[in-house]
């Protein structure tokens, strides 16, 4: 596992965020008053919260300059796929979101993300805080070997002080929606390692779902998958666009186009075209896209 | 990272299209054979283009096939997808024509053996035919070319045939009172009207040009609002 890895699993805090401009009393922080908003507006097809703006976005190891000086915004209950050859920055771009690119040794961020009028990059704001309201699904599924199913998922809430009495219903709640409750809910005390591959990975979905997050990054989340379980990841995500705002590094074409409402595709740290799925792989404006979604280069 | 990838499939693609824009050559192969039966009142030759349709069934299915299996296999996007549709509508288009073909020569033998011909109608359906002939010509040079220019141009191509065909229907109209010769010019008047479709589908063929190179369908003229050109954007 890698060192960037660790950290999605280190110890999750509350929120300690810059108060948005919002009344003097109001007695909530700004980012609860977002995730309240949030809540109010399950179940209906359009939220206004979740929005990421990525505004001049660097990012480098050491002299490698491997995010050049992107601009993009992920808008909320839409589906965005990156997509690019290898090495061309779409998991570093990522990374920068929810503040894990900075983990690595030697790495570091210039520029700015923005969550809903928030500067993720601002000293002030807390990093854990950051991984919580943004989560993250990798390429290899990551449960706590060593933990319950229903521990797994409540890990993240444990660590947030959210009390006991709710961790049931809201580990539930969290299965539900990443598709799993079905298959695990008589064996809720099992070992999450003793799942499938597609199970484990709905289990990371599920365990990232469960603090409530604003935008969910997925990394090559079905690369490790057989088809079956890549087809139930993909399902999941089209369900989940009405709950958070989705951007999902992907390297298969196919599933970009089944999946995302926008695609953007990167090349050498750029980006080089974003625009509506349909139109990037029917009709893209630059010869490059073109190039790599053909196949001509890749 | 720019090496050439997919050969095989890039070949392919191109090897079926050439193979596919070769079915427009069969018709005008047809189309001069239906020319010159009609001229002639060639019997024979009439029953020779209606069995030959088969050939060009054949080619109509076989690159059909495939282009649904390049579809299945293959996963094509971007301008190879805009190329596989276009092919498609080409390959339909092509199938068309050979049937427009088959339905004149079986109005030959209708006509008889020494038909009581009109002269001038019978120069302007060879008229008809010959201009038919040069605008599948042209509108496969513009697909191979993917000449956006030359492909509108084959409106204004077409333009000749329509003209001809409403020639033809005046001369069918004021023929006289011969039974023979009124019967001659009615079988006359649906052998034009198959060329003029003829021609029609050219055009179309022109409409799918402008899509590989563009990504808009544009009908570059529509039926229904005569004048105006109609744009269906292909994106949202």
């Amino acid at each position: 596992m890698n060192p960037a890895e660790k950290v999605s699993e280190s110890p999750m805090t509350e929120p300690q965020r810059e108060p948005r401009a919002e009344p003097a009393s109001s007695p909530r922080p700004t980012i609860a008053v977002a995730e309240g908003q949030a809540k109010a507006t399950r179940g209906r097809t359009h939220r206004d919260v979740g929005t990421v703006r990525l505004e001049g976005l660097h990012a480098y190891y050491g002299s490698n300059h491997a995010v050049r000086g992107v601009d993009l915004v992920f808008d909320p209950n839409e589906v965005t796929a990156i997509i690019g050859p290898s090495g061309c920055g779409k998991s570093t771009m990522v990374r920068c979101i929810n503040r894990m690119h900075e983990e690595i040794p030697s790495a570091r961020a210039e520029g700015k993300v923005v969550l809903d009028q928030i500067d993720l990059y601002n000293s002030a704001i807390d990093v854990v805080a950051v991984r919580r309201s943004i989560g993250m699904v990798f390429q290899k599924p990551n449960p706590f070997p060593t933990m319950s199913i229903v521990d797994n998922v409540t890990a993240g809430l444990r660590l947030t002080g959210a009390p006991r009495s709710e961790m049931k219903e809201r580990a539930q709640d969290a299965l539900q929606s990443a598709g799993l409750w079905d298959e695990v809910k008589d064996r809720l005390n099992n070992a999450g390692d003793g799942l499938s591959g597609g199970q484990q990975q709905r289990l990371c979905i599920a365990r990232a779902l469960a603090v409530d997050p604003e935008v969910l990054l997925m990394d090559e989340p079905c690369s490790a998958l057989d088809p079956v379980g890549t087809l139930r990841i993909e399902e999941l995500i089209s369900q989940l666009r009405e709950r958070v705002t989705i951007v999902i590094v992907t390297h298969n074409m196919q599933q970009a186009a089944r999946v995302a409402d926008t695609t953007a595709f990167m090349l050498n740290g750029e980006m080089v075209e974003v625009g509506q799925t349909e139109k990037m792989f029917t009709n893209p404006d630059d010869d490059r896209t073109e190039q790599y979604v053909t196949g001509k280069f890749g | 990272m720019h090496e050439k990838t997919r050969v095989q499939y890039r070949e392919d693609l191109a090897n079926l299209e050439q193979r596919g824009l070769e079915g427009l050559d069969m018709v005008v192969t047809v189309l001069d054979r239906t020319l010159e039966a009609t001229q002639h009142a060639d019997i024979e030759l009439a029953e020779l283009v209606i069995a030959d349709d088969d050939r060009l069934d054949g080619r109509y299915l076989e690159v059909h096939q495939e282009l649904i299996t390049m579809l299945a296999t293959q996963s094509p996007v971007a301008t190879d997808l805009r190329l596989i549709s276009a092919l498609l509508h080409v390959m339909h288009g092509i199938e068309r024509m050979g049937d427009q073909c088959v339905n004149i020569a079986k109005l030959i033998p209708i006509t008889g053996n020494e038909p009581p011909a009109d002269e001038e109608m019978q120069k302007r359906i060879s008229m008809m035919g010959k201009q038919c002939r040069a605008l599948i010509n042209q509108a496969k040079r513009a697909f191979a070319d993917r000449d956006l220019e030359m492909a509108r141009d084959l409106v204004r191509q077409d333009d000749v045939v329509d003209n001809l065909n409403r020639e033809c229907f005046r001369i069918a109209i004021e023929i006289g009172d011969d039974p023979d010769r009124r019967e001659w010019a009615m079988t006359m008047l649906l052998a034009a009207r198959s060329l003029e479709r003829i021609g029609d589908n050219a055009v179309d063929i022109g409409e799918q040009v402008a899509y590989v190179v563009t990504g808009l369908f544009r009908e570059f003229e529509d039926a229904s609002h005569p004048g105006e050109v109609a744009t269906v954007e292909a994106q949202p």
